[in-house]
């Protein structure tokens, strides 16, 4: 019995294809006869008996690739019976990977992959007690954020090391008090001296430069907020988008500015300039510290567009993906502390703007409306005003188109 | 109408070759073999006969030569292709390319560019033993004033050999041996081109990013559909495309949203373009990294001629797989 085999037709060849059987099993051959045509990377070519005999079962298929070496049938003697031969088709979405079977013969022959990454590892001694704990740079950071003191972790990692599942497992621990609630007891203070990064030095700068050359004032509006939070809960109840107090404020003020161009707008060295659009910053707190990303042209979005735009803008600076041309560019600002229980506060203008809104926390409280004490939704707001460019009373004029947006919301729908 | 067709790697690289060459008439090329032999892995077949000997030049074996003619045909306009039989000769010709291609832009103060490609395979897996087997991106990726370029699909082949070939610069086009038989969908236009320095995200996954190029790209992705499957674990899988330019934006997002990272090379693990990716991610988003950049590389040997020793000298999906785990602390 002659095995016909699949050649290697070059360096390169690792398998070759099956293009066509000329000779059937059982049929007779002749040494030199044309058994089959192969394909390989190079040629198309005939596989020619080399003894004369039988043909026996194909081991592939015409269409079939077959590893180099591989049988494609065998020419049987006189007289002789063929076991099948073993099918070796390799499987063509397997160009790329490494034949198994190849690769377990590989694992018998020369015994088993040693574990590479391994290599990389060298145990460390524990820590020593009190000494420095070992943990991962996320696990830091996430311990910093949300308040666990890594001296309360025990480090499942390596060597000790604390990794990010560490502290939130521990932060799972000590969230069983009451939620929002201090938590109890708080970390031991430390001494640290943290350095400045960009983003902190920027904000500093920034903010210097603004109550330094810049004269502020500040205007103090209270308005009704009552009908705008019930506007608020019904668009809520209907449509189940996510909306919150601040993103009507957002439109409110952009629709107001549209109304007084001169407070839409900046100091120049040489000129006041008052833009042509209005594009409302967000004051945003990360991890990081503040940035106001820009809902661009707000006087021309509704209030879901502006939500979901304020949401998306938020996230991304949580995740410090922002764009500069997604924080920059602003012709006012709204910082809202709402949100911390603040009742009112004064914000520092947001260069180049002319002003900046800090809008407060919107609470029950007792006021005199036609000479009865009824409780009605209020909230403040304070505006910091550049008085190179606004004047009180032109402030004051802002604040009062404000109110009416606010105070009759349909308005902003 | 059809705008993709399934094609090797091998055909998408000499197509892109010959529509370059139909669309300018200073496009060449010259190597080895190339003309009546048809390229040692056919890259180059019916070349010849299209375009005749003065456009598809079949060369001495002098690598240094080869090299050094195409550089002056580049300062003085034409734009050449240099096949190499394999990258590993092109060693030879490492001053040519490095000393001269590399650096007349900048001897001429800008006033001569060199608009060149030196293609050809690279990498192991094909049973071409040591001096034949080995991968030269970071090699080449060391020196200012070149692209280095290692695609790992057919449609990046071909989209990438079409910048290099209308490109100002001189190209080092490392193509993976390995993958010549590899198809997927390439795009008809004859204007697709892909852009250097950017990197794609092959795969979108939030459990850990894995960083590749060229063929290991594709054994990671075999890696990342398993995990998926077996163990719900997400890879995120980056191909970098282009060494230099080096795009590393995309794995720095990536390194944000999962905090852990893979790379792997088919080369030797020292001074290696993973150590180059790995030291990138740790001087950049420190503080998102939940567990050390973790490598996956060639063995530090000379590639041997076994098969069954080649096998395991060259990175496994079992290696992707336990680096993955490891990075996670699942192992």
């Amino acid at each position: 019995m002659a095995e016909i085999i699949m050649p290697k037709m070059g360096d390169a060849m690792t398998e070759g294809k099956v293009v066509k059987w000329y000779k059937k099993p059982g049929d007779p051959v002749k040494k030199g006869d044309a058994v089959a045509e192969i394909e390989t990377d190079k040629v198309n070519l005939d596989l020619e008996a080399e003894t004369a005999g039988t043909l026996g079962e194909h081991a592939a298929n015409e269409g079939d690739m077959v590893p180099v070496g591989g049988v494609l049938a065998n020419i049987l003697a006189e007289g002789e019976k063929e076991e099948a031969p073993q099918r070796r088709v390799t499987d063509k979405k397997d160009s790329v990977k490494h034949t198994t079977g190849e690769y377990q013969e590989a694992i018998e022959q020369k015994g088993p992959r040693r574990d590479r990454t391994q290599a990389n590892v060298v145990e460390m001694p524990a820590a020593a007690e009190g000494g420095r704990r070992r943990s991962s740079p996320l696990a830091r950071r996430m311990a910093r954020d949300l308040g666990v003191s890594l001296e309360q972790v025990q480090g499942s990692g390596p060597s000790g090391r604390i990794v990010a599942a560490d502290v939130k497992n521990a932060r799972g621990a000590a969230g069983s008090q009451p939620a929002g609630g201090l938590t109890e007891p708080a970390a031991p203070l430390e001494t640290k001296v943290i350095p400045l990064t960009a983003m902190r030095r920027t904000i500093a700068r920034r903010l210097a430069e603004s109550t330094g050359p810049i004269p502020h004032f500040y205007l103090t509006a209270d308005y009704d907020v009552t009908n705008l939070l019930s506007v608020r809960q019904q668009m809520i109840d209907i449509s189940g988008a996510k909306l919150s107090l601040n993103d009507f404020i957002i439109r409110a003020v952009a629709l107001a500015l549209r109304h007084h161009p001169n407070v839409n707008a900046s100091w120049g060295d040489d000129a006041i300039t008052q833009h042509g659009e209005v594009h409302v910053g967000v004051a945003v707190a990360t991890a990081d510290g503040l940035i106001t990303p820009v809902i661009r042209n707000a006087d021309q979005k509704s209030v879901t567009g502006i939500a979901a735009e304020v949401r998306a803008l938020a996230d991304k600076a949580k995740n410090r993906k922002l764009k500069p041309d997604e924080y920059q560019g602003s012709t006012f600002t709204i910082s809202n502390l709402g949100a911390w229980g603040i009742e009112e506060f004064t914000a520092i203008i947001n260069p180049p703007n002319a002003a900046i809104l800090a809008v407060g926390t919107a609470e029950s409280r007792p006021v005199v409306i036609d000479k009865q004490i009824v409780v009605r939704e209020r909230m403040k707001v304070t505006m910091s005003c550049d008085h190179r460019v606004v004047d009180g009373a032109l402030g004051a004029e802002f604040l009062k188109t404000l109110r009416q947006y606010i105070e009759q919301p349909l308005r902003l729908l | 109408m059809k705008v993709m067709s399934e094609k090797s790697y091998r055909d998408a690289i000499r197509e892109a070759m010959m529509e370059e060459m139909d669309r300018d008439a200073k496009v060449l090329i010259m190597g080895e073999d190339i003309g009546v032999y048809e390229g040692t892995f056919r890259i180059t077949a019916g070349m010849l006969k299209k375009y005749g000997p003065k456009r598809v030049i079949d060369t001495p074996i002098a690598e240094a030569g080869m090299v050094g003619t195409a550089v002056g045909m580049a300062m003085l306009g034409l734009r050449p292709i240099v096949e190499m039989m394999t990258m590993n000769f092109a060693i030879v010709a490492a001053d040519q390319i490095l000393n001269h291609a590399a650096k007349v832009r900048y001897f001429s103060g800008g006033q001569v560019d060199v608009p060149m490609v030196v293609r050809g395979p690279q990498g192991a897996g094909v049973q071409l033993s040591a001096q034949h087997s080995q991968s030269f991106e970071s090699f080449y990726a060391h020196f200012p004033g070149i692209h280095v370029v290692a695609p790992a699909t057919p449609a990046d082949a071909k989209g990438m050999l079409k910048t290099a070939i209308r490109g100002r610069d001189p190209v080092i086009f490392l193509e993976s041996a390995a993958l010549y038989g590899m198809k997927g969908e390439v795009p008809d236009d004859p204007e697709f081109t892909v852009p250097f320095g950017k990197s794609r995200v092959a795969r979108e996954g939030s459990d850990v990013t894995i960083v590749s190029f060229s063929r290991m790209l594709q054994l990671s992705l075999i890696v990342a559909d398993k995990l998926a499957k077996d163990e719900g674990i997400e890879c995120e899988v980056i191909d970098l495309r282009t060494l230099r330019p080096l795009d590393m934006d995309p794995v720095y997002a990536s390194v944000t949203k999962t905090h852990r990272a893979v790379v792997v090379q088919e080369q030797w693990k020292p001074f290696g373009a993973a150590a180059e990716i790995a030291a990138s991610i740790t001087e950049t988003v420190f503080d998102e990294l939940d567990a050390p950049v973790a490598r996956v590389t060639g063995e530090d040997v000379p590639m041997p001629y076994a098969r069954s020793l080649e096998l395991l000298a060259t990175p496994h999906e079992e290696d992707i797989e336990r680096a993955v785990k490891r990075v996670m602390y699942k192992s």
